[in-house]
């Protein structure tokens, strides 16, 4: 990944105590962007990280950091690729271009990570670019373009690339704040509602339900100030139903450690080992009302009918299908979690754990 | 009393903050003794946040006992059911001094036995 990875000087500023030169002004640079309009430079101003521009004189000098994006499926593997390039990007606070021109296939996985990644860029003044120009593939642009993505980064209206109905993207989005009906909307029409899995509505309101306590954790939980991306597919061939949500929060088991830190014990602790604490039934890292029950309940739905569950956090990595649930420790690490939901479009085999009435 | 949970929160019971909502109503009428019947009818979603907030929380000074004596669902749906009964249940259990040092026994215990 290291070798995808180039830097570019355009011109204009790294480090702004360094780099001024006085009795000259170099503002103008690379396509047309001017940092005199930039609300980066108005924050560094109203920071004052840089003095108003009429005092002194800059040469300002960008560096940008080129980013080839390589083929990701969603295996494993395709995943430690993403967190390769998050750890490429993450202690860097300047410009970042994604460059597609090696990229024949992306999955929705991908799309959720460039997305966030992309505003935890520009979260922290960076700013970023997707060198739509380098994108060649048809399929991969046909399908940025229609779960909305390249409309949504480039905050432009492009009707004629709105979603078809024929097509089999389930739209990016991103959501800064828990927008509670924006986001069931979205998965009980967008995602559950195209006919693909034919299931009745109130099992269709249950899954939204499941699903829905993957938001409220990231929203309660992860402390991600830029908040939560999700995007998805539909797989004819496999009959599969794909939802991936992201996060750039503190991660699952980082959230576990600090919970645990009264004990000094709990810097030992395995990513592994706290990823499978947190599924647990009744695990919460908030005290005062009894809570924990979310990722149990979304694990039992999916064991049930014979779904997948991918989960990405820190260093930890949870895998809850059919055969049960299996939680490891991976070498690499990236600030977040990822959700990866599968769900079977087979309407057979839907059913839910129903108790007898409490009351 | 009689509550019409759509009219006060609509068709999606998912979040603490409605949750709480209904707490509020309901805490000290049940305090006081008097029966309660929450009424479901037009409600289509249900999450844990929800119920934890509602009626998970009543368990603090309410006995389990005492508040399924008191408070009564109407037209709950089956997954509605199945998310608050495992809300009481997890409620019931909890502890709000929570033993840090279990916890961490538990974790690595788990995480010898991985090992092995």
């Amino acid at each position: 990944m290291i070798n995808n990875v180039y830097y570019g000087i355009f011109g204009v500023l790294a480090d702004f105590s360094l780099q001024k030169v006085p009795n000259r002004q170099n503002l103008k640079f690379t396509e047309g962007y001017d940092i005199e309009d930039s609300e980066q430079l108005r924050q560094y101003q109203r920071e004052e990280i840089l003095p108003p521009r009429q005092s002194i004189p800059w040469r300002i000098i960008i560096m940008v950091k080129v980013i080839s994006i390589p083929r990701l499926n969603d295996s494993p593997a395709d995943f430690e690729k993403l967190f390769a390039i998050w750890s490429q990007v993450n202690d860097y606070f300047e410009d970042v271009q994604f460059d597609f021109s090696q990229c024949d296939f992306l999955r929705s996985n991908a799309v959720v990570f460039f997305g966030g990644l992309s505003r935890l860029i520009e979260s922290r003044y960076g700013t970023v670019t997707f060198e739509w120009d380098t994108l060649k593939n048809e399929k991969v642009r046909s399908y940025l373009c229609q779960n909305s993505f390249v409309e949504i980064i480039n905050q432009v209206n492009i009707p004629f690339l709105k979603l078809l109905n024929s097509s089999t993207c389930i739209p990016y989005r991103e959501d800064k704040i828990q927008d509670m009906n924006a986001i069931m909307d979205y998965l009980t029409d967008d995602w559950l509602g195209r006919c693909w899995i034919q299931v009745n509505q109130a099992l269709k309101d249950a899954i939204s339900g499941y699903v829905w306590e993957i938001y409220a954790n990231a929203f309660e939980h992860a402390g991600s100030a830029i908040g939560v991306f999700s995007c998805g597919q539909y797989f004819p061939k496999k009959n599969a139903l794909i939802l991936s949500v992201i996060d750039f929060g503190q991660g699952i088991v980082a959230n576990v450690r600090n919970f645990l830190s009264a004990d000094p014990r709990a810097e030992h602790l395995t990513a592994a080992g706290c990823l499978r604490w947190a599924f647990k039934k009744g695990s919460t890292t908030r005290l005062g009302i009894s809570r924990g029950m979310g990722l149990k309940l979304l694990k039992e739905f999916i064991c049930l009918n014979q779904g997948k569950l991918e989960v990405y956090s820190n260093e930890g990595y949870a895998l809850i299908n059919k055969d049960g649930e299996h939680f490891e420790n991976r070498s690499s690490s990236f600030e977040g979690t990822i959700f990866h939901i599968t769900l079977r479009c087979d309407e057979k085999i839907y059913k839910l754990a129903y108790e007898e009435p409490p009351f | 009393m009689k509550l019409i949970i759509k009219d006060i929160i609509g068709p999606r019971c998912i979040t603490q903050e409605d949750g709480q909502k209904i707490y509020e109503k309901i805490h000290n009428p049940l305090l006081k003794g008097e029966s309660i019947i929450l009424n479901f009818e037009g409600v289509r979603q249900f999450a844990s946040p929800f119920f934890n907030f509602a009626i998970g929380q009543l368990l603090k000074d309410i006995k389990t006992e005492t508040l399924r004596s008191l408070l009564s669902f109407d037209h709950l749906t089956p997954a509605g059911k199945m998310v608050v009964e495992r809300v009481i249940e997890n409620a019931s259990v909890y502890h709000t001094d929570i033993d840090y040092k279990k916890i961490v026994d538990s974790i690595l215990e788990e995480q010898e036995k991985e090992s092995k």
